[in-house]
């Protein structure tokens, strides 16, 4: 059963923000509401007030700018899934959306919402961080643009004050031959929280590998870049000994847990495999490899 | 016309896709009070006292019932071992204990579910803690707290086979292979977990609404409890949302009679409403049980099975349940559907403290079926033969010997059923030999993941077995003049989501050679129909249609006689079946059988240690398909469910708690995991005494997927494995230890 609460249903952008900006910390907002629900069920949250945002216009739809594209903070997964804007700028995002959650929670849970709650394991994160998306973060008196990996603190903790909100997600864009990828490994195929996730954005640069990124997921407190790994690897020709090199370094930054999904080494082992696997694979599909 | 061998439209299939079937949980009636039942929620201690001063001071709190409130305090379906209600002031000895965290210490009646729980909260319970005894190794030990302190021992059955001499036996062989196996912990997880409403009728009966799998058991254990006559209970199952065995045992059956029957003689005449939350059904209702079986068996080079010496353990958890019957399946076909001269069995059921462990779809069969399957699946390996070859040497016929000394009923085709499927699969009969003529095929650009194929048969009783009273009840009324305009079907058997109650309608219309919309049927009412047995043990369409088979033709020799309505009550027994004779275990088990053979093709991920079922292949000889359809929906659902057993389906217990209490946690396959294809063959054998030659089936394409899908694995990567679930992490750290991943 779900606690009692109020529910606010704001018409615009600034009234939410208006409601937000009592400063009060029994005011959250909701969006798609598949954590909260969750949460405020099992007693872990008992907002006294929730402010609806998920249909606030300003916060809904894709923009395409000349630089990046701005994913509105209430744009769901499904809506992800199967955007073409998207696919030609973070492909990497769509498969994380392709494995996320189920057909129904797709439908509702939303981009925003997923970020906000912080979680090791939310699955749009590692994506998102190796596009070097920022956060566009809105209140009442302020507006800030962070970069993600700066937004994340902890398990389920994040740089958000209480009167603020994910206004929208900003994904670069380049115009340099690249190319990016995410895989999850989860004790199922659908419906499944990550055991480990890793994303990989290679770009091409004289034949050799240009800027690259790698992030995790479910590793770590917060999902998390794999710096070191990145650096091995800039201006290299990708040889298979190099990505083995990086996929350790990778495996190196994580920091895992045990718990009932899985061992702390299994944790770190799969990192090492799914970097490997990921960066071969980019490799090959840019004709990068050099093996 | 032909009714039976039709994929007829279920009977209940409208109502449900549309959503108006009614379950348990949907059924209200005015000025119904609400129930919630205060859990152990701790493994193993006395309950010195409980208070509910406190709760029943809270406004809106109706009634607490707890121990001294049940009139006979113990219930069971095999042995009456379990109290209603734990705590002091009981009426039966040892009561004052909980023996597993889902044991019910008290139950809240309210005005409100909100005020029930908050009721159950604050009542007061002072418990002692007892050892927590959770390794059945330990328990079994004659030293070992004894969970039930009026039985000897923690051991509450106990089975023997000796058949030939198992020492000459070994001493013929040429390859000796020696196992230790154990099956996992499963939990039902049917779509709707436990609820129900209590009330007295019209007449007066305390009357139950739920969900179970024999109506008339059900019936018996409430009076039991209650202390009245079995006329006065009432039981009716509506729509049910799966059992899979997890019904055959009570859950709130007891609790709803006994709130509604209290209530009533305080003088408040008011429906008692339950709904358990997916927790609560997770530690309320049993397990399937884990096995720990330790085995050696014999062959010549030759290829003949010469011995087989099996020990098994089965943990029972804190309640005997169906633990002791189990066993006795187990026993049997711990040594597979093969004629083996020396054969030597000991089987222990022993009690933990844990959540009992109990029926569910194969009843012993799988966990059987595992050790056996594999150790002729690692037998074929040493003798350098083939899988399928080597069990054709082996395999029972018309009037072999079973392990327990007697033959099979007439109507014995697991030859048959193996051939069908090894074909299916692509081996090939040539040079007097079967071998595999396609093996599986692998990627040359994935090189990290291996494919394999595996193989395993079973056979699987029908009906109840070593001597359990057997027996179903069918009524039939016809109506109308000169033909029959309506015939009326009266009938307890469960439909449990199986497509039962269909069957049912078909073969009333073949043996009446009525249309199928002139039968009307009435089920699972104790008030209106009869003793059926129980939707389980893959009986009820056998049982069912024997019985219907009976009634319909007294009926049309009263419709003959022109009576009308003509009537015609019918009860059918099958042939008897023994004991295990307790020094040999000479018996004749079963009055009749199904067999099946399963291929599967798998993936290894060898890096990942991921598992994917890429291709599944059943044979099953079911007699005569009633309904076509319903059958293949029996074969997918049971290789789903097994598919989840071997792969995913993993349940935590830790000091006799449960670590997973939910679907989050406690994985079951989605569409995405099952095998990619499923391949049903429908082989229609009759058997010689099931109606219309029909055999049950709904259990034995679960038995021998897990030995398939480990032989397969065993194909792909080279592994054994001798226990599951096979987790990704468990694979990955097994290829990883014998570094046979990169
Ligand atoms: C069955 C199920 C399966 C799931 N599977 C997955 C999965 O595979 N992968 C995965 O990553 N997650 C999964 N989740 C978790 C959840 O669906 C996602 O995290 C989802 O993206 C949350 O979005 P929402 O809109 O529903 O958030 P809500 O529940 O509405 O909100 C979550 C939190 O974020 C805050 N919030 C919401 N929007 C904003 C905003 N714009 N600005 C500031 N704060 C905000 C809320 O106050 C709340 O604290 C699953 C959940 C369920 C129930």
């Amino acid at each position: 059963m779900l606690p009692e609460f109020d529910l606010v249903m704001p018409e615009n952008l600034q009234q939410a923000l208006e409601n937000l900006g009592q400063r009060n910390p029994g005011v959250v907002p909701v969006a798609g509401g598949t954590n909260l629900t969750v949460d405020m069920r099992s007693r872990r949250h008992t907002p006294a007030t929730l402010v609806n945002i998920e249909h606030i216009q300003e916060l809904t739809g894709i923009l395409q700018e000349d630089d990046r594209i701005e994913i509105g903070s209430c744009v769901t997964i499904a809506e992800i899934l199967k955007s073409p804007i998207i696919a030609a700028v973070a492909p990497a995002l769509i498969e994380a959306a392709r494995g996320f959650a189920n057909p129904l929670i797709r439908n509702r849970a939303t981009i925003g919402g997923n970020l906000a709650d912080a979680s090791p394991a939310a699955d749009t994160a590692p994506s998102l961080l190796v596009h070097n998306a920022q956060v566009e973060l809105w209140s009442k008196k302020n507006r800030r643009i962070l970069p993600l990996d700066e937004f994340f603190v902890g398990v389920r903790k994040t740089v958000l004050q209480p009167d603020e909100i994910i206004k929208s997600v900003h994904v670069p864009k380049t115009n340099r031959p690249s190319a990016s990828s995410f895989y999850k490994l989860g004790l199922r195929k659908a419906d499944a929280i990550s055991v480990a996730s890793v994303a990989v954005y290679l770009e091409k640069k004289n034949g050799a590998c240009g800027q690259v990124r790698i992030a995790m997921g479910s590793v770590a407190p917060k999902p998390l870049r794999a710096y070191a790994a990145e650096e091995l690897l800039t201006g290299k020709h990708l040889s298979l000994k190099l990505i083995e090199e990086a996929a350790k370094l990778a495996a190196e930054a994580s920091s895992p847990i045990s718990d009932i999904r899985g061992s702390a080494e299994y944790r770190r082992r799969m990192v090492f495999v799914l970097t490997r696997r990921l960066l071969t694979h980019l490799a090959e599909m840019m004709e990068l490899k050099d093996w | 016309m032909s009714y039976v061998g039709e994929s007829a439209i279920r009977i209940d299939a409208v109502a449900k896709v549309k959503g108006e079937a009614l379950y348990p949980g949907d059924f209200n009636l005015l000025g119904q009070t609400y129930m919630k039942i205060l859990f152990a929620n701790r493994p193993h201690a006395i309950v010195h006292s409980i208070d509910t001063r406190l709760a029943e001071s809270i406004p809106g709190v109706i009634a607490i019932l707890t121990a001294k409130d049940v009139p006979v305090n113990e219930y069971g379906l095999i042995m009456p071992d379990q109290p209603v209600l734990c705590g002091p002031g009981s009426n039966k000895p040892y009561a004052d204990r909980v023996r597993f965290i889902g044991d019910q210490v008290a139950v809240v009646i309210a005005e409100t579910e909100e005020i029930a729980a908050k009721a159950r909260d604050a009542i007061v319970v002072d418990y002692e803690d007892l050892p927590v005894v959770t390794n059945v190794h330990e328990a079994i030990r004659p030293d070992a707290f004894k969970i039930h302190p009026d039985r000897d021992s923690n051991v509450f059955g106990h089975y023997r086979i000796r058949k030939g001499n198992i020492e000459e036996g070994f001493r013929r062989a040429d390859v000796i292979i020696e196992g230790d196996y154990s099956t996992p912990v499963q939990e039902h997880a049917y779509l709707q977990p436990e609820a129900g409403l209590g009330y007295i009728d019209e007449q007066g009966r305390v009357t139950v609404v739920v969900a179970g799998q024999w109506t008339h058991e059900d019936q018996h254990q409430i009076a039991h409890s209650l202390n009245l006559p079995v006329e006065q209970i009432r039981v009716i199952y509506p729509a049910i949302g799966g059992a899979f065995g997890g019904r055959e045992d009570m859950s709130v059956q007891i609790v709803l009679a006994l709130a509604a029957w209290k209530l009533h003689q305080l003088g408040i005449n008011r429906p008692v409403k339950i709904i358990w939350s997916r927790e609560e059904s997770f530690i309320g209702h049993h397990k399937r049980h884990p096995y720990f079986i330790h085995t050696r068996w014999g062959a010549t080079k030759e290829g003949k099975v010469v011995a087989a010496e099996v020990e098994l353990i089965g943990d029972g958890g804190a309640y005997a349940y169906t633990s002791t019957k189990v066993l006795g399946n187990a026993t049997l076909m711990c040594t597979g559907p093969y004629e083996i001269p020396n054969v030597k069995v000991d089987s222990y059921a022993v009690y933990t403290t844990t959540i009992p462990n109990g029926a569910f779809r194969g009843f012993g069969g799988p966990q059987g079926a595992f050790a056996a399957e594999s150790q002729m699946n690692k037998l074929a390996e040493a003798l350098n033969m083939d899988p399928v070859d080597f069990r054709l040497k082996n395999l029972l016929q018309e009037g072999s010997l079973l392990s327990v000394g007697t033959p099979l009923p007439k109507g014995v085709t697991i030859r048959e059923v193996v051939e069908a499927c090894a074909e299916s699969a692509g081996w090939r009969f040539t040079n007097g030999k079967w071998s595999k003529a396609v093996p599986p095929q692998n990627f040359e650009r994935y090189q990290h993941l291996k494919r394999g194929i595996g193989f395993a048969c079973s056979f699987k009783n029908v009906g109840f077995s070593f001597g359990a009273p057997e027996q179903c009840m069918a009524k039939i009324e016809l109506y109308g003049q000169a033909e029959i305009e309506r015939a009326v079907l009266y009938h307890s058997g469960a439909e449990v989501g199986q497509g039962a109650h269909t069957a049912f309608v078909q073969m009333a219309a073949e043996a009446l050679d009525v249309p199928l919309e002139r039968i009307h049927l009435v089920a699972s009412d104790t008030a209106y129909t009869e003793n059926s047995g129980s939707a389980s043990a893959s009986r009820m369409t056998f049982m069912a249609g024997n019985a219907i088979r009976g009634a319909a033709q007294l009926a049309l020799e009263k419709w003959a006689a022109e009576e009308r309505p003509a009537v015609g009550l019918f009860q059918y027994r099958p042939p008897r079946t023994t004991p295990y004779d307790p020094e040999t275990g000479k018996s004749e088990p079963n009055f009749a059988y199904g067999y099946v053979a399963e291929a599967a093709e798998v993936e290894v991920d060898i890096e990942t240690g991921e598992v994917r079922l890429v291709n599944l292949i059943c044979a099953d000889d079911v007699g005569k398909a009633v309904n076509p359809q319903q059958v293949q929906g029996q074969i997918e659902g049971a290789v789903v469910q097994a598919a989840g057993y071997a792969l995913m389906e993993n349940f935590v217990q830790k000091d006799g708690e449960v670590l997973t209490r939910g679907l989050s946690t406690y994985l079951i396959p989605t569409v995405l995991d099952i095998p990619e294809q499923v391949k049903s063959i429908i082989l229609e054998y009759p058997d010689p005494i099931g109606p219309f030659g029909a055999r049950g089936m709904g259990e034995m394409p679960y038995l021998p997927l897990v030995p398939a899908v480990t032989a397969a694995i065993h194909d792909a990567v080279g592994i054994w494995f001798d226990d599951f679930p096979l987790t990704s992490e468990r694979v990955c750290n097994e290829l990883k230890r014998l570094k046979l991943s990169a």
